[in-house]
């Protein structure tokens, strides 16, 4: 893995409030500079499954309009297979990307991260900096609601979520691997809706593999806020059954309060649970940005959005694709948010074309591995009728095998190009 | 500037390529380039798969293409996780999306090759050139599709579920291939599958 040791830095225009000259040292030394609008602008915000993608799509419709996109991470970590690190099955490397590729089709990307939008004067604020845009895509992912767990917010920085990949997974594997045998790791799922419904199960039988294998007498309990587990019910069920001395499921055990100096938490019916390492997945809302422009609904959580453009119900000219957005009828999910990248993108240019956008419908597909060679996976196709999204078929692989994993492994390959490729 | 071409050349020449020959072809305007988005999640971007299991769709014959969404569709080639984009893309319309990937220049898959599996893959591929052709592409006007740079582990699976009669069951213009199949060693399929895929 290549580190970026050139710090990013800033110029502004000195007067003010800069619309003038924004400019972030690129790879190589060559530095991104995103000036005044000349000509038509999209701006992306958040380089993830979404943003990348929509990113990309926009040039390769229409290379005449200037693309920015803004990710303040260097390096792209999938969160797709990094379960697979917690176990010890995959190096964190093997998930880690750069944005060369989006580079060579002429995306302007500004490692900063967008601090507010102006709908009204149509600019993302970028501290004390602003960029225009003719159209914006807003692809910001999930923040976590800390003060939803009592004791949570003054220890977040210690109790690991993981949910995101990249450091945190890192340290969670550590944890792991430091813990003695007869050790309790102690997992917690929020209720819906939240980033990837199969990952907290997927990631269940990935560390009870490693326990199984690495730790035999130790365990994992997962406290489940929901009442079963939400995702490939039965396939999940069955796989449980792999690590019956590894792996404790309690469904309706919602977390509502951490005790980091006694090692313990505690559920909704006033169970009492001790752990010797802990990984706390905190309910979750859309992206902070979302929340700030106004773009989230009465629940100040999720984005509705239009489901052939994916513009946003509340604020015009302005799109919301990936995790944040509620509404359709599918998964948030890493397929999904690629998906929405290239539908959004290809809407976008028509509209900037004077156009009317296709009536293109996502698709979706999840592998969760059960083992480190096992993986299964769920199928969802979709219509638009009467300008909603519908789903046509739900499919589910008979039972999780190598073969899947096989296919799982291929897909990964192939999105990742998809998106950054 | 200099560097940065240079960087992105050496770290990204394979892309570099597939990217450029992307732009060449494909295009807002084809009416399979939207329809086609659904596909290139697991099929790779325009169809270039980077996948070992996952079929190569750019510069496939649209014919084939054709008969394999329909097939997927009616459940004549049962896959879980086709079955259902199968019947979208037939929805969406499949002559768009097959003459799309039609329209794409063909990319070899690139899953690395054992050069003496392939060598005995040549010599194992003898019943089949009769039917595949000496170099692999089939025959359009019989409904014989062309093997030629696919991924190894599809090729190899392929003949698994034709051998298990769990592809197009009971249809008898593949019985006679089936037969064929049938007499092929399934240590011996490995090397058969990477021959094919080594073919341009």
């Amino acid at each position: 893995m290549r580190t970026l040791s050139r710090r990013q830095f800033l110029r502004t225009s000195g007067t003010g409030l800069g619309l003038g000259l924004l400019t972030a040292g690129g790879l190589a030394g060559c530095a991104t500079t995103v000036g005044p609008k000349t000509g038509r602008r999209v701006v992306v915000i958040g380089g993830g499954w979404g943003g990348a993608t929509a990113a990309k799509y926009v040039r390769l419709a229409d290379p005449s309009i200037e693309v920015v996109l803004l990710e303040p991470n260097r390096q792209f970590v999938s969160c797709p297979f990094s379960n697979l690190v917690l176990s010890g099955v995959r190096s964190i490397e093997s998930i880690t990307m750069d944005y060369s590729g989006l580079r060579g089709h002429g995306v302007k990307i500004l490692h900063q991260e967008a601090t507010a939008i102006e709908p009204d004067k149509k600019r993302v604020r970028v501290g004390d900096d602003a960029i225009e845009y003719d159209r914006l895509i807003v692809s910001p992912g999930v923040d976590f609601q800390w003060e939803q767990v009592e004791g949570l917010p003054a220890a977040k920085d210690t109790v690991l979520h993981a949910w995101k990949a990249g450091p945190q997974t890192v340290a969670l594997a550590r944890q792991l691997q430091s813990m003695p045998d007869g050790g309790v790791v102690v997992m917690s799922v929020p209720l819906m809706a939240y980033r990837c419904p199969p990952g907290p199960y997927e990631r269940a039988c990935q560390i009870a593999w490693y326990l199984k294998t690495s730790k035999p007498r130790s365990k994992l309990l997962v406290l489940d806020a929901n009442k079963n587990i939400v995702s490939k019910t039965g396939l999940f069920q069955a796989a449980f059954k792999n690590y019956p001395n590894n792996l404790e499921y309690r469904p309706a055990s919602r977390v509502e309060k951490i005790d980091t100096s006694r090692r313990e938490v505690t559920t909704e019916i006033g169970d009492k649970v001790k752990y010797d390492v802990i990984n706390l997945i905190p309910p979750q809302r859309a992206g902070a940005i979302a929340v700030q422009a106004d773009l989230v609904g009465a629940d100040k959580r999720w984005c509705e959005v239009n489901h052939v453009t994916y513009e946003s119900v509340k604020q015009k000219g302005i799109h919301v694709i990936g995790d944040a957005t509620i509404g359709l009828p599918v998964p948030k999910s890493g397929t999904v948010a690629n998906s929405m990248g290239k539908i959004c993108a290809s809407a976008v240019v028509h509209l900037l074309n004077g156009k009317e956008p296709p009536q293109m419908p996502p698709v979706n597909v999840c592998y969760s591995w059960v083992s480190d060679k096992e993986a299964m996976a769920v199928i969802n196709s979709y219509r638009i009728a009467q300008g909603k999204v519908v789903m046509i078929e739900q499919k589910l692989t008979p039972g999780a095998s190598v073969a899947f994993a096989q296919n799982a492994e291929g897909w990964a390959r192939s999105i990742w190009s998809d998106i950054l490729g | 500037m200099t560097n940065t071409i240079r960087l992105f050349v050496g770290s990204a020449g394979l892309l570099l390529l597939l990217v450029v020959s992307g732009i060449a072809v494909a295009g807002p305007l084809d009416p399979g380039y939207a329809k086609a988005f659904s596909c290139s999640a697991c099929h790779g971007f325009d169809g270039a798969s980077r996948s070992d299991t996952v079929p190569v769709l750019a510069g496939m014959q649209p014919w084939y293409l054709k008969k394999t969404i329909q097939d997927y569709a009616s459940g004549k080639r049962p896959a879980a996780e086709m079955e259902p984009y199968a019947k979208m893309v037939l929805e969406l319309g499949v002559d768009d999306v097959a003459a799309y990937f039609g329209r794409q220049k063909k990319q070899p898959s690139p899953v690395r090759l054992d050069p003496a599996a392939v060598e005995r893959g040549k010599a194992a591929a003898r019943q089949c050139l009769i039917c595949h052709g000496q170099d692999g592409k089939g025959d359009t006007a019989k409904g014989i599709p062309d093997l030629t740079g696919q991924p190894p582990g599809y090729l190899q699976n392929q003949i698994l579920l034709f051998k298990a009669d769990r592809r197009s069951p009971g249809d008898d213009v593949v019985k006679a291939a089936k037969a064929i199949m049938k007499t092929i060693p399934d240590a011996m399929l490995g090397d058969l599958a990477a021959y094919y895929s080594s073919l341009r």
